[in-house]
């Protein structure tokens, strides 16, 4: 094993538990977490020759990691868009239908949890650095620098953007059972 | 009475307006709850098998097909460099024979106009008068 495989494994074991549970609170969804956390050492692992100290190693992959999922979110979203066009024109999509019945939808990674549908899609509609400064506040050892450090924006920034993104999420979701 | 009546219409369809309100904001309240409910979840022992497997397999593979890339371009490179050289070789060989040929042809060529030259009127008339050179010299010397 060289001792760049050494080092690497020994990154992976610091950073695993935390990259996918922050993967986790973007896409409520374990398996997809896993994927997506891999997906981030792996781009780590390929750039890490690149790192160039200007801010933590942790900051880097933690923001390796949220940029990964957005992606994937927005992904997801195009994916929805494109699957509910084919509805309406009236092209049954086989692939929506199985990715819908293998947990894909957080409703099964949170069970019994409709809820939880809901709260993604209030989330989804929030901005990105928004929902990615809450999100991060609401998980377990990101301090509010932390947070500012991987946005790459200050402290404050970072108050008013959580502040916007739960007055935002209270309207929306307020909106949505309104409606009901 | 019917004020009365009214204001206690009114007063039943604001709580039920609150009511409905605090509804809401009560499945409000237990959406949002839900972040915070969330619990960390535990990493599966395979993560990092899998993980390791993955490199080794793309890195491995991309390292291999850049050495393989390396070798098939090294050995196209030499043999389109052979056979440049071949072509080179078997243009100069060519043209090296054309001149040879040509040369010889126009050696030929000289002989066969100087053969053709020796045996004409002029020549011959030269080498009668250089036959006799006294003759010559002596109707040269009456001409005034």
């Amino acid at each position: 094993m060289t001792s760049k495989e050494e080092s690497f494994r020994a990154l992976v074991a610091a950073h695993q538990e935390m990259v996918i549970n922050t993967c986790y609170r973007f896409v409520f969804n374990r398996e997809d977490a896993e994927d997506l956390a891999q997906d981030v050492f792996i781009e780590v692992f390929r750039s890490l020759e690149q790192f160039r100290e200007e801010a933590k190693l942790s900051t880097w992959i933690y923001r390796i990691a949220v940029t990964k999922s957005l992606d994937h979110l927005r992904r997801q979203k195009r994916k929805k868009r494109f699957s509910s066009l084919k509805r309406i024109i009236g092209i049954d999509d086989p692939i929506a239908e199985i990715a819908d019945s293998n947990g894909d939808n957080p409703a099964e990674a949170l069970v019994g949890n409709e809820q939880a549908v809901i709260l993604q899609d209030a989330l989804n509609t929030l901005p990105d650095s928004q929902k990615t400064a809450f999100l991060l506040s609401k998980q377990e050892g990101f301090s509010n620098q932390e947070i500012a450090d991987i946005l790459k924006t200050s402290v404050s920034a970072v108050e008013s953007l959580v502040h916007r993104a739960k007055k935002n999420l209270h309207d929306k979701l307020y909106a949505y059972y309104a409606m009901q | 009475m019917f004020f009365t009546c009214l204001s206690s219409q009114v007063m039943k369809q604001e709580l039920m307006m609150k009511r409905h309100n605090n509804n809401i904001e009560e499945q409000v309240a237990k959406t949002m709850m839900l972040l915070d409910e969330i619990q960390p979840i535990k990493v599966d022992h395979h993560f990092r098998v899998r993980l390791m497997q993955r490199i080794e397999r793309e890195f491995g593979q991309r390292s291999e097909y850049s050495r393989a890339g390396l070798r098939n371009r090294f050995d196209f490179r030499l043999a389109f460099m052979a056979l440049l050289i071949m072509v080179n070789l078997g243009y100069a060989l060519l043209s090296v024979q054309h001149n040879n040929l040509g040369k010889t042809s126009g050696i030929s060529e000289m002989i066969d106009n100087l053969s053709d030259d020796y045996p004409s009127q002029e020549f011959a008339y030269y080498d009668q008068t250089s036959a006799y050179p006294a003759e010559t010299v002596t109707t040269e010397s009456k001409t005034p």
